[in-house]
C-alpha cells in the first residue's frame, strides 16, 4: 500500500509489488456493524466459521466463502460482550484487522461501511465513495512530528481502474471515535480535506500499513454532517437503505476484482 | 480483571489463577523515555527473537526478578515519523499481541499522565488507578454511549495501595494531548483525577482476554493549571519518569511471592 503523502510517485513497498502480478486470490472485508455486514454476507453466501481463527472470548465473527475463485473472508468485530452493541470505533477495528491479517493472510483488504458526508464537499445521502486518503481528526498532539503521527494521514491503495469502471465518487476520509463533531473536530476534518467521516478507516489503514497489506475503503453516506438534522437521528433513519446501496457497491467491486492482479485495479 | 461496576464478580479463570503465586507479569509502557529507566532498573534485556510479526516496531524486553518472569513491551517508534507510538490504537495492538504471544498473570500499564489539581493531583504524584474510561469517544445513541465511554474497574489491589502508600484515583483516556471543552465535560463525568492516552484501551483488551490489569500513572503536568500541557509535560518528563520507575520497582518487589488475591 502506498505510504504517506500525495502522489502516485510515492514508492510502493517491494513486498506489494511482487504480489501485484498474481491474480488476487484472497480478500478480507472488514465491516464494523452487523447491519452493514449481513447484506454483504448474504449477497456472497458467506457462512460463519464455526472454528473461529480468533482467541477464545473475543466477540469477533468470521464469515467465509468462495466467489469466482477468490477466497472471501468477512470479519465483523461483533457485539460488545457486556453491552450488546456493535464494537464500533478505532480500537476494535485495529484489533480485528490485526488478528485477521495474521490468521487469514489476505492479498487485499476492503473496509466497507457507512459514513457521514459533507454537502459542502459534494456528498449526498446514499453516495458511495472510494477513498483516496485517510486520516484521524481526534488525535491532537501539539508537539512537532507527534502531531503528524496523531493525524496518521495515509494514501490508500491506488485503484484508478476500479474507480473509473464503477463510476464511484472519490474523496478523502477522516476518522474519529465520536459520532458527533465538536468545533475542534470540524477544524481537523477540514484540515484533512475530508469529504466523508467515519469511525474506523484510518485505524484499519494504520494496521494494514504496519503489516504491508494493500487496503481500499468503500464508504456509503448515511447522514449529512454539515446539514440541519442531528447526526445520530439521520444516521439511524437512513442506515437500512444505505447499507443496501453499500452492499450493492461491494458486490460490483468484488466482481471487478475477480481474476485481476493488484496492479490492474 | 473485575468487569464494569463496583464489586462485580471476578472471572472464574482469574479466580482460579489467583490462588497461585504470580509467576509472570507484562509491563506495557508507551514511551521510550518512560520505558528505559524501568528496563534498566529491572535489568531486562531486549529479546532479539521478537514474538511479534515482522515489520512491526514493537519492542519486547524480558528478564527474571526474584522468580517472576518480567516482560516489558514498548510499542516502539513510528516507522515513518520516528516518534513513540503513543495512543489507544498502538496500545491495544501491542497489548493484544503480547497477551497472545506470552503468558501473563498480571499486566501493569505504567506511564505518565496529566493530573487535575482540583482533584488533588500534583506534579510527581504516582497514582494507582481505580477505574478507567475514555473521554473522546462520544456516541450519543443509547447503550452505544456507554460502549464509547468504556468504563471499567481495574483489578483491585488494596494491600498494594496501602503498603506503598500510593494515591488512588480514576483515569480518563483520550488520543489527544490537549483538552477541548467537550473533553473536559467527559473527563469530569468520568470523575477522573488523571488523564492519559492509553489506559482505557489497554483495559479493554485485558478485559477481552481476561487478564487482570493495574495502572500506575505519574503526573507530569497539571491539566487545570496555567501552563500549556505540551510544554509542562516535556519539561517534567525526565524527572517524573524517574519517580515512575521507582514506583514500578517497588510494585514488582511487593508482588513477588504473592498471589493475585494477596495484592
Amino acid at each position: 500500500m502506498a505510504s504517506h503523502g500525495e502522489g502516485s510517485d510515492a514508492p510502493v513497498d517491494p513486498m506489494v509489488s511482487q504480489f501485484e502480478k498474481h491474480p488476487i486470490s484472497s480478500i478480507l472485508i472488514i465491516i464494523a456493524m452487523q447491519t452493514e455486514a449481513l447484506p454483504v454476507v448474504n449477497k456472497f453466501q458467506l457462512v460463519e466459521n464455526p472454528h473461529s481463527p480468533f482467541p477464545e472470548g473475543v466477540p469477533w465473527v468470521h464469515y467465509h466463502g468462495t466467489y469466482k475463485d477468490i477466497t472471501m473472508n468477512l470479519v465483523w468485530p461483533g457485539k460488545d460482550s457486556t453491552l450488546g452493541v456493535d464494537s464500533v470505533g478505532t480500537v476494535s477495528a485495529s484489533l480485528v484487522t490485526y488478528a485477521s491479517i495474521l490468521a487469514l493472510r489476505p492479498d487485499l483488504i476492503i473496509n466497507a461501511g457507512t459514513a457521514g458526508g459533507f454537502k459542502a464537499r459534494g456528498a449526498g445521502i446514499g453516495d458511495v465513495f472510494l477513498i483516496s486518503h485517510v486520516a484521524f481528526h481526534d488525535r491532537r498532539i501539539p508537539i512537532p512530528v507527534f502531531d503528524q503521527y496523531g493525524v496518521g494521514s495515509r494514501q490508500t491503495f491506488s485503484t484508478p481502474n476500479l474507480l473509473k469502471a464503477l463510476n464511484l465518487k472519490a474523496g478523502k476520509l477522516s476518522t474519529g471515535d465520536s459520532l458527533d463533531m465538536t468545533p475542534k473536530d470540524e477544524e481537523s476534518i477540514a484540515a484533512n480535506d475530508a469529504t466523508v467521516k467515519d469511525m474506523e478507516g484510518a485505524a484499519v489503514a494504520y494496521v494494514a500499513d504496519l503489516l504491508k497489506v494493500p487496503a481500499i475503503f468503500v464508504k456509503a453516506v448515511t447522514d449529512i454532517v454539515d446539514g440541519e438534522k442531528p447526526t445520530a437521528e439521520e444516521f439511524l433513519q437512513n442506515l437500512a437503505a444505505v447499507t443496501a446501496a453499500l452492499d450493492e457497491a461491494v458486490a460490483r467491486i468484488i466482481d471487478f476484482i475477480g481474476g485481476k492482479c493488484l496492479s490492474e485495479l | 480483571m473485575a468487569p464494569h461496576g463496583e464489586g462485580a464478580p471476578l472471572d472464574p479463570t482469574v479466580a482460579q489463577v489467583g490462588r497461585q503465586p504470580i509467576s509472570s507479569i507484562l509491563i506495557v509502557i508507551a514511551m521510550q523515555t518512560e520505558a528505559l529507566p524501568v528496563v534498566n532498573k529491572l535489568k531486562l534485556v531486549e529479546n532479539p527473537h521478537s514474538p511479534f510479526p515482522e515489520g512491526v516496531p514493537w519492542v519486547h524486553y524480558h528478564g527474571t526478578y526474584k522468580d517472576i518472569v518480567i516482560h516489558l513491551v514498548w510499542p516502539g517508534k513510528d516507522l515513518s515519523l520516528g516518534v513513540d507510538n503513543i495512543g489507544t490504537v498502538s496500545a491495544s495492538l501491542v497489548t493484544y499481541a503480547s497477551i497472545q504471544a506470552l503468558q501473563h498473570d498480571l499486566i501493569i500499564n505504567a506511564g505518565t499522565a496529566g493530573g487535575f489539581k482540583a482533584k488533588g493531583a500534583e506534579i510527581g504524584d504516582i497514582f494507582l488507578v481505580s477505574h478507567v474510561a475514555f473521554h473522546d469517544r462520544r456516541i450519543p445513541i443509547p447503550v452505544f454511549d456507554l460502549y464509547g465511554v468504556g468504563s471499567r474497574q481495574t483489578f483491585p489491589t488494596p494491600n498494594l495501595l496501602k503498603t506503598l502508600n500510593l494515591k488512588s484515583g480514576k483515569l480518563s483516556t483520550g488520543d489527544s494531548l490537549d483538552m477541548t471543552p467537550q473533553d473536559e465535560t467527559s473527563i469530569t463525568a468520568n470523575d477522573a483525577t488523571v488523564k492519559d492516552m492509553e489506559g482505557a484501551a489497554l483495559a479493554y483488551v485485558a478485559d477481552l482476554l481476561k487478564v487482570p490489569v493495574i495502572f500506575v500513572k505519574a503526573v507530569t503536568d497539571i491539566v487545570d493549571g496555567d501552563k500549556p500541557a505540551a510544554e509542562e509535560f516535556l519539561q517534567n518528563l525526565v524527572a517524573v519518569t524517574a519517580a515512575l520507575d521507582e514506583a514500578v520497582d517497588q510494585i514488582v518487589n511487593f508482588i513477588t511471592g504473592k498471589c493475585l488475591f494477596e495484592l
